[in-house]
């Protein structure tokens, strides 16, 4: 499954199990003082109760090192003053057997200090862990290269100047390879497999016949030959494969007055392209055997786990482990990749030295992870009535040279492919197959791209070919609350796609695009018009979320946040401040984010939620320290809803165990019951109101005067809770003081205030705090596993957009973009990842595209001179609006939006193209080389 | 190894210099890797993406921006340069003082992940100091943005939050339009 990051006391474990003293830390408490960022120290972010700009706003308008690559050696506190740089060497053909490398060309001054190749890491011991997922470090001379940019060796420089003159030296020179005779790859097995069949009943929201839901996914046998689909009789896939077999032969057939429509598309190999290149920063000191690196990624546990995996069989001293992150951008692309791993062993051979690695954008190009291109067959049958009876879909995805994410990947995509709608009968499969292109790995939509766009274009298609309106047959299949999806789960809550498409429907760049297709033309000789409109809905989370969030206030009244929340660019350190304001009266005073160190929440887990049996979890849930899962990694756009339901868990416990109790006290004092007797006051009457909890007639407080009494009281100060979410959320009971509440945690700490007294101080061993045993727990069955999703976000967008008909050249000209993500936490930063995402979807539907095979980046020439990124001038920038649906009232849950909102408007650029041209385009990226081919 | 040069730069405000540096060093590699000045940040290395920008003021020509990535030294030798860590001010306890430019990107909430946002500063910058020398009618505005800033790669935000906050700080400055403000006002 997708975004997998280990936890911190699955990593603590095995470093224990080696002996390693081990840590992962932010990189802003590795820096020294002289170095230090202002993040977190600007107090101007955030003024007069309102968020004035992102907490890290400061830092990073005025050029702070807040990046990895940003940081030197002298940056870091008992480091070197100075550090080695290494090259990677990287592999630009696949077809012949890799005999060496020549460096003779550079003269004896120019040659690398240091270089490290297949043969002495076998020597020392050192291996790629986890080698199927992320591939060998290097290729030995003698062996045929299993993919284009396949690393063969690190050279290190001592010093920048020689460094940098070698690199230019060899910079584009494919001769220091060296090369035998002519060889072809070996087969091999196809990554992954499975296919989701779904037999609806007569009612959308009944009972399934056959649903992965209700019965099981398809998982067939893969070998070198490749998929080996399960039979008709097979003893556990048979019956999904009868009603398989079943709807193919309806499509092929169908009844008297349906029509099917298929077609076939394809979606191309794209770079993320994040700004920041790979790169790490390794210091190893053999004396002390501690390996210390600075790391550029979104899973710091992983790789940490990973570094202690590599090492655990070496022959190299090693005892100490340090893990520090920077901030980082990768839209997925620095999501388990392998590159720390280069930058460990760079550090290895560094003799002694802090080491850079840093990847040049062209070699960026040749070994970061990419998008998946897949091939994508759809077919609809559609009754006379223009509502969609089955759908089908067979996706081929290239993963390229290393497996890493792709089987989840071809998963999420497949089961994505319904887009917006219900599909009373399904049938849909994927297989991810290997090839000696650059590795595919996550990115921004994680296969929903690639899947939802294409259904949009094949519904519009439809649309044309049945004359019916295109949005009027999207509203008359769109899916409505409570009926199933393709894989016979219930999404969560209202769902409110139709509601966009009424919205589009009544807008008047959809009711006057013939008029203003019309009226541009005969003012534009040369250019023609269109107007497209696509609607997707996309999941959020993993289906295995869990975080853990700290929260307490001092005696002055001040709130306290430690999270375990990180920063990709997204803003989610600013939104998670704010989310409990609805429970405190006000945002967290301080906070500290990228926690990584938990002793306050004492737990273990096997980190296997999506494997675990049902059997197996409840037995190990009966121990209240267990946990299916510690917390995920900063992906999946999993902020805005997982870790808002954290913190305001941790929110509205601190308002139950302490501001209540402490409310109580206070409106009771005094003799006869005090002001409270006369009034039915409950915990459902607080409310804040100007910064003060009130209740029904009682005297306003504020927190100060609250938190003062619960610390003069020895009353509950703080809360730490840890959460869980498997498509559902874990629910426990706790009981504290003889009161037993239920809570959406799956764990609970709380620490008591100042004057509390010594028995119950000697309780506060676990980090400050005293963890409470759950009484019982509610862990949303494994079975819910195959949901796939139930949480999801839609998201419209309408295009105008004009072709020139000489060149085929697409000029956008206006969008408009409908999005639901419940209740927005900051509006600004909605937004942006809106505007964001609408501008890296025109570059997947209109520009970026990479060539597969040895014209492809694997040859180490492609950069942004070849590489189209959209300019502003290319995404309507003055001409494009946003407009985010009201919540449904004031507890309506914020969504994760990250992703879907780059996914329609690829769709509605392929429609709003055929519209202006006439032809329906069915492969991406629509260029205006395609365009002026066809025109 | 390439031959030598005896560098000396004027560089927000301070004088650098004399180094000893090879003459094919890039201004980025000088700014990174000898002066600890990260906030120039390097990303495609061919002066496309303009991430890396960096001012060079001409006291006779104006202030101009130039791509650090492919900006030699010696180009760049005895010239007056500004890069993101000089633009903001500090205040008496030393912390920073945003520009205008800086302060409208903070209100306008941007930028993302950031990295792309010292050279958007610089170029608006240049804007607009340029417009001070010679406003432009309010309704060329929003094509004066573009045209400056169009070269930059944003990969996160699609632009619209940067280009807003330029155009606040263009219409809201004194001296740099001609004309009314109402007039040019288009939703966005």
């Amino acid at each position: 499954m997708p975004h997998l990051d280990l936890s911190r006391r699955k990593f603590l474990a095995a470093a224990a199990a080696l002996g390693i003293a081990a840590a992962v830390r932010p990189l802003r408490q590795a820096q020294a003082a002289m170095m230090e960022t202002t993040v977190g120290k600007d107090r101007g972010w955030f003024a007069g109760g309102k968020l004035r700009y992102r907490r890290d706003g400061m830092a990073k308008v005025t050029g702070s090192k807040v990046f990895s690559i940003d940081v030197r050696a002298r940056d870091i506190e008992g480091w070197p003053d100075s550090q080695s740089h290494a090259l990677t060497f990287h592999l630009p053909r696949t077809d012949r057997i890799f005999r060496g490398l020549d460096l003779s060309l550079l003269r004896p001054d120019l040659e690398p200090d240091v270089l490290i190749d297949a043969e002495r890491l076998q020597q020392d011991g050192v291996a790629m862990p986890q080698s199927d997922f992320y591939g060998d470090f290097f290729l030995a001379p003698g062996a045929v290269p299993p993919m284009l940019g396949q690393p063969v060796a690190i050279g290190i420089w001592h010093d920048y100047e020689r460094y940098r003159a070698a690199r230019k030296k060899l910079q584009f020179v494919d001769g220091i390879f060296l090369w035998g005779e002519a060889a072809g790859s070996s087969a091999r097995a196809p990554y992954g497999a499975a296919r989701y069949v779904r037999i609806g009943g007569d009612d959308p929201r009944g009972a399934d016949r056959f649903s992965p839901m209700k019965d099981l996914v398809v998982w067939p046998q893969t070998d070198d030959r490749g998929v080996h689909w399960p039979g008709p009789d097979d003893a556990d896939f048979g019956e999904a494969m009868r009603h398989s077999a079943d709807l193919r032969a309806s499509m092929d057939d169908p009844p008297e007055g349906w029509r099917v429509f298929a077609r076939n598309y394809r979606s191309q190999s794209v770079d993320p392209a994040a700004m920041e290149t790979e790169n790490g920063l390794g210091w190893y000191q053999p004396e002390q055997g501690r390996l210390n690196v600075v790391g550029a990624t979104q899973s710091p546990y992983t790789v940490a786990h990973h570094l202690l995996e590599m090492m655990s069989a070496s022959r190299l001293a090693f005892s100490q482990l340090e893990f520090v992150t920077g901030y980082t951008v990768g839209y997925g692309q620095k999501e388990h990749q392998s590159f720390p791993y280069y930058v460990a062993i760079a550090a290895l051979y560094a003799e002694g030295r802090p080491v850079r690695v840093v990847l040049d954008r062209w070699k960026h190009f040749q070994f970061a992870l990419k998008r998946h291109p897949f091939d994508i067959r759809t077919a609809f049958a559609v009754d006379a009535e223009g509502r969609f009876q089955i759908m089908t879909c067979d996706m081929t995805g290239d993963g390229g040279g290393v497996k890493n994410f792709s089987p989840s990947v071809g998963t999420v995509a497949v089961t994505a492919a319904q887009s917006i709608y219900y599909l009373p009968s399904s049938d849909l499969s994927v297989q991810m197959l290997p090839s000696v292109n650059v590795t595919a790995g996550s990115m921004r939509g994680y296969g929903t791209l690639q899947s939802m766009a294409t259904t949009e274009m094949l519904v519009d298609e439809i649309a044309s070919e049945m004359q019916i309106d295109a949005i009027e047959l999207r509203l008359r299949n769109v899916i409505r609350s409570g009926m199933k999806n393709t894989q016979g789960a219930v999404p969560s809550g209202h769902l409110r796609a139709a509601e966009m498409l009424e919205l589009a429907a009544g807008d008047p760049m959809w009711t006057g695009r013939h008029e203003r297709k019309a009226a541009f033309e005969a003012e534009n000789p040369g250019m023609v018009h269109g107007t497209g409109f696509a609607a997707v809905q996309k999941d959020f989370g993993t289906g295995a979320e869990a975080a853990v969030v700290q929260l307490e206030v001092t005696r002055e009244g001040r709130l306290k946040m430690r999270h375990v929340a990180s920063e990709i660019g997204c803003g989610s350190t600013t939104s998670q401040l704010l989310v409990v304001q609805s429970h405190l009266g006000r945002p967290a005073d301080e906070v500290e984010f990228s926690v990584q160190d938990w002793p306050q929440m004492p737990l273990h887990t096997e980190d296997e939620p999506y494997t675990t049996t049902q059997e197996d979890e409840d037995r190990f849930a009966q121990d209240p320290r267990w946990v299916p899962r510690f917390t995920s990694p900063r992906s999946a756009s999993n902020s805005a809803y997982y870790f808002t339901h954290a913190s305001q868990q941790a929110a509205r416990l601190l308002l139950r165990l302490t501001l209540w109790p402490a409310a109580r006290s206070i409106w009771s004092g005094g003799e006869s019951g005090g002001q409270m007797l006369p009034e039915p006051v409950e915990f459902e009457d607080l409310a804040w109101r100007d910064g003060m909890l009130t209740a029904r007639s009682m005297q306003p407080l504020s927190l100060e005067r609250l938190a003062a009494h619960a610390h003069a009281r020895g009353m509950i100060t703080g809360v730490c809770v840890h959460t869980f979410n498997r498509w559902a959320w874990a629910e426990a009971d706790f009981e504290i003081g003889g009161d037993r509440f239920r809570a959406a945690i799956d764990a609970l700490s709380v620490k008591w205030g100042e004057a509390a007294d010594d028995a119950t101080k000697a309780r506060m061993t676990d980090g400050g705090y005293a963890f409470q045993p759950r009484v019982q727990v509610h862990y949303p069955p494994v079975q819910r596993n195959n949901a796939g999703t139930v949480y999801y976000a839609p998201c419209a967008t309408l295009i105008e957009l004009a072709v020139e008909t000489g060149s085929g050249k697409v000029h956008v000209l206006s969008h408009k973009t409908w999005l639901e993500c419940g209740t927005q936490i900051v509006p600004e930063l909605v937004s942006g990842q809106l505007q964001g995402g609408v501008a890296m979807g025109i570059g997947h539907a209109l520009y970026e595209e990479l060539p597969l095979g040895p014209e492809g980046p694997g040859n180490g020439t492609w950069n942004f001179s070849r590489y189209h990124l959209p300019r502003a001038s290319e995404v309507a920038v003055w001409s494009q609006t946003g407009h985010v649906l009201p919540p449904l009232n004031d507890a309506d849950p914020p969504k994760g939006m990250a992703e879907v909102v780059m996914i329609p408007v690829a769709g509605a650029c392929a429609n709003a193209i055929a519209h202006a041209t006439g032809h329906r385009f069915r492969e991406f990226p629509i260029s205006a080389a395609r365009i002026q081919e066809v025109l | 190894m390439a031959g030598r040069i005896n560098f000396t730069a004027s560089i927000n405000g301070q004088q650098v210099g004399p180094l000893d540096l090879p003459e094919d060093l890039m201004m980025v590699e000088l700014l990174q890797e000898y002066l600890n000045l990260t906030g120039t940040r390097l990303s495609c290395g061919q002066g496309v993406c303009s991430a890396c920008a960096i001012i060079v003021d001409d006291p006779e020509g104006g202030s101009r921006t130039v791509p650090a990535c492919i900006t030699g030294v010696a180009w760049l030798n005895g010239k007056t340069v500004r890069t993101i860590e000089g633009i903001a001010g500090r205040d008496e306890q030393g912390d920073p003082v945003p520009s205008p430019v800086q302060q409208a990107f903070l209100d306008h909430f941007s930028f993302q992940c950031s990295y792309c946002t010292p050279g958007f500063v610089n170029a608006a910058t240049v804007l607009v100091e340029r417009l001070e020398r010679a406003p432009i009618p309010v309704e060329d505005v929003e094509d004066a943005i573009l045209k400056a800033l169009d070269p930059h790669i944003c990969r996160c935000t699609g632009y619209v939050r940067y280009y807003q906050a330029v155009r606040d700080v263009i219409l809201s400055t004194p001296g740099l339009t001609i004309g009314t403000v109402a007039a040019a006002e288009r939703p966005a």
